[in-house]
């Protein structure tokens, strides 16, 4: 057993709040029930026995996909040379997105955790306290990684390649770097931009940081190209030494397939750079924590006499103070936006002319709905006072009306200008499209208004585990007037039959999924 | 309605969550005076107070604000309250300003009449300097005198809190007592909770106290003192809760 105030005993408290950590976010009731919703159910201490069996399962799983996989591989028997480049390139990939995961670690250990304050409060030494922080955040970076990949070395042992057990040592290692530069950049960014600042910018790259991946893996789809890319990427890696299979590039790769050399290489690398950042930088990581300690309180500019614009309609009163609450939090922004990454490769398809019409008008309808889907939640189920509203005078059906409208007005207005550039163009396809966007706006609104629990704003990204149905309701919805939009399009150029009888059996679906969500409305107080 | 009509009058209001929260309570507050609702913790106090704003559906009873019935008119019953709970009810991407226009948006109050209000209050409360910062910032005792001070924008005649004094430092804590004590001499009618004895000793015209659900006592600080023969309110209070306990 450790020493209380030693390292490995601070390494046990870490690894003791992250197990902890896990049952909170598997158990966390996202709803604000309001005074007697106190006494609600406990929140977990630790993960159940049914989520650890769901662990092992997906593990076992993975092992026998590894198994499948590496038999097939290991028929063609390909050489360590080569292999070692799709792997060094995939361990690129993934050093990205450990290094958004490492931001978003850094910036919960500087920003949200309470127990800082108590730790550096204590007789231990800062260094110490930084240190194990640093090792937690390699260690919560790289687990998913050991979890997903691990598989595949272990099987490979049975294949008779021991070696590929050093990916466990290339991967912690390249967690260990992601971890220092995370937090190295985290510490950068509260030295210029100011701790509330970093919080904010660290939180919003780290959730565009895979989408950054998504849209670079199609941004080849996205241009024009005479050449066939196996043929260009052939070219690049044979002809020239910078890419060859001996070239320096491919060293991680190597390590991960045992090679001693690039193996011993990494793990002095993670280790330098692990000693160089808790040896340099923990006072500085101190002097962030005193910064973050200060940083919600802003001081506002000199200012005279306040000023209040008091607005007449109840309506625009609850709808500005709406879009002021989401346009006043970046990450939220960030969030939101992020959905809008993924249909940009389909929208970049439809300007080059590969699709037209039917795809557009599929497209718009879809992305409106997600984004109603989005704000509607934002502003309808995570209220933060609730019973402010509750306590005016106000009908309620006024304040959902308004309420409904906030989360409807950004996405109507943002596809307005298509709408009408399509209008002009091709006036019936403008109007159906016009029509799917509008019935699928008004959809995903009334599903979240009557379906939808209520929640944080910060659980926004985990909403799905709290609004399972809500979230059923709107995907099945969106697709039914995404699919409407689709076919009328389609109809109004091509007019087949049976495309006929697909609208309107996705007209039927629509309107059908809006009346069981009205079937299946949460009773108001 | 006249003036004879009490500022709250609750008959058999009755609630459970399993096991009774608040048990056929019967209370009568009258207009321009401050009452103090004190218990135990787990007494109902909250309860009582989150129904009498309608804020949640009683079992049983019923509850006129102003002499308005809460059930049939429940917005008209609403106009003339405002309700302070123990956690304020602040948005932290707002301002103070944007708060009191958004409150008083909900409240229905002209554009002329809220202003001069609104800036009444905040040099009143020692906001003014901190009228462009966003609430998120604030310490517990500017959420709270922020809070009431869009309590008070529509100038509510029953004015309901929530232990108000909870969390702030003696500076605040007088301001809002103040507050609390010109609303009641202008006409206006409180009722409070408070785990602070002191506070309902000085304060308070009537103390009602509710142990159960139930109402075990109420009068003047004078009329409980001869009741229980006991000296401070805490002894009073001590020997009310205890004694129906034993």
């Amino acid at each position: 057993m450790s020493a209380p105030g030693s390292i490995p005993w601070l390494l046990a408290h870490e690894l003791r709040l992250a197990w902890y950590g896990a049952a909170v976010n598997a158990g966390r009731k996202g709803g604000k029930e309001g005074k007697e919703g106190k006494g609600g159910k406990a929140v977990k201490r630790r993960p159940g026995f049914v989520g650890i069996g769901f662990g092992l399962v997906g593990y076992i799983a993975l092992h026998a996909v590894a198994f499948a996989l590496l038999r097939k591989l290991d028929g063609d028997a390909m050489p360590d040379a080569v292999l070692a480049m799709p792997l060094t390139v995939l361990l690129a990939v993934c050093a990205t997105f450990m290094l958004s995961s490492a931001l978003k670690s850094c910036v919960v250990a500087m920003f949200e955790r309470g127990d800082l304050d108590l730790l550096l409060s204590s007789p231990l030494p800062s260094r110490s306290i930084f240190a194990v922080r640093l090792l937690g955040i390699a260690a919560s970076t790289a687990l998913p990684y050991f979890f997903l990949a691990g598989p595949f070395a272990n099987m490979a042992v049975v294949f008779g390649h021991p070696g590929w057990l050093g990916l466990y040592v290339a991967v912690g290692a390249c967690a260990m770097l992601m971890a220092c530069a995370g937090m190295l950049l985290t510490l950068a960014l509260v030295r210029v931009l100011g701790a509330r600042r970093t919080r904010v910018v660290a939180q919003v790259v780290g959730a565009i940081a895979g989408a950054l991946i998504f849209l670079l893996t199609q941004a080849y789809n996205l241009t024009r190209h005479d050449r066939d890319p196996t043929s260009m990427l052939l070219a690049l890696l044979s002809n020239n030494h910078l890419f060859g299979p001996d070239s320096a590039l491919w060293l991680p790769g190597r390590a991960i397939l045992g090679a001693a050399g690039p193996l011993l290489g990494a793990v002095g690398v993670a280790a330098l750079a692990f000693a160089l950042t808790a040896g340099r930088t923990h006072r500085f990581f101190v002097h962030g924590l005193q910064q973050a300690a200060g940083s919600a309180r802003v001081q506002a500019r000199p200012a005279g006499a306040p000023r209040f614009r008091f607005r007449a309609s109840l309506f625009d009163t609850i709808v500005v103070k709406e879009w002021r609450l989401i346009a006043r939090d970046p990450h939220l922004i960030a969030q939101v936006l992020l959905q809008l990454v993924y249909l940009v490769p389909l929208f970049a398809l439809i300007l080059r002319g590969d699709a037209v019409g039917p795809a557009l008008g599929a497209g718009l309808t879809l992305l409106c709905s997600s984004l109603t889907g989005s704000l509607g939640w934002i502003v309808l189920s995570a209220e933060d006072a609730p019973d402010l509203l509750l306590a005016a005078p106000v009908p309620r059906r006024t304040l959902q009306l308004a309420k409904l409208a906030a989360a409807a007005m950004p996405p109507l207005l943002l596809v307005a200008l298509p709408l009408v550039w399509m209008t002009v163009h091709a006036p019936t396809t403008g109007l159906l499209v016009a029509f799917t966007v509008t019935a699928a706006v008004l959809s995903a609104g009334l599903i979240v208004l009557w379906v939808g629990r209520p929640g944080l704003r910060s659980d926004f990204k985990a909403r799905g585990k709290e609004n399972f149905l809500c979230n059923m309701l709107e995907l099945a919805s969106s697709l039914c007037w995404g699919g409407l939009g689709w076919f009328l399009v389609a109809l109004a150029t091509q007019g087949e039959t049976w495309m006929w009888k697909a609208a309107a059996g996705t007209l039927v679906g629509g309107v059908g999924i809006v009346l069981l969500a009205r079937l299946l409305r949460r009773r108001p107080l | 309605m006249n003036d004879d009509t009490p500022a709250l009058r609750l008959s058999g209001l009755s609630k459970s969550f399993g096991r009774p929260a608040v048990d056929g309570l019967d209370l009568v507050v009258r207009r321009g005076e401050l009452y103090a609702l004190l218990g135990p913790n787990g007494a109902g106090k909250t309860t009582t107070l989150r129904m009498v704003t309608g804020l949640l559906a009683p079992d049983a009873g019923r509850v006129e604000v102003l002499g308005i019935d809460l059930a049939r008119d429940p917005a008209g019953a609403k106009r003339g309250m405002a309700y302070l709970p123990d956690d304020p009810l602040l948005y932290g991407k707002l301002k103070p300003t944007e708060y009191l226009e958004f409150v008083a948006g909900l409240w229905g109050i002209r554009a002329q009449d809220a202003e001069p209000r609104a800036r009444r209050l905040l040099d009143w409360l020692d906001l003014t300097k901190h009228a462009h910062e966003l609430t998120e910032g604030f310490s517990r005792g500017m959420k709270q005198k922020l809070a009431l001070a869009g309590a008070l924008i529509h100038e509510p005649q029953l004015l309901i809190l929530d232990e108000p004094l909870t969390g702030l430092d003696a500076a605040a804590a007088r301001q809002v007592k103040d507050l609390l004590v010109s609303h009641v001499e202008r006409g206006g009618t409180v009722i409070l909770t408070t785990h602070i004895l002191e506070v309902a000793e000085r304060l308070a015209q009537r103390i009602g106290i509710i142990r159960q659900g139930r109402l075990i006592a109420q009068g003047t600080l004078a009329e409980l003192r001869e009741r229980t023969q006991a000296g401070s309110l805490e002894d009073v209070f001590l020997h009310l809760t205890e004694g129906h306990a034993q």
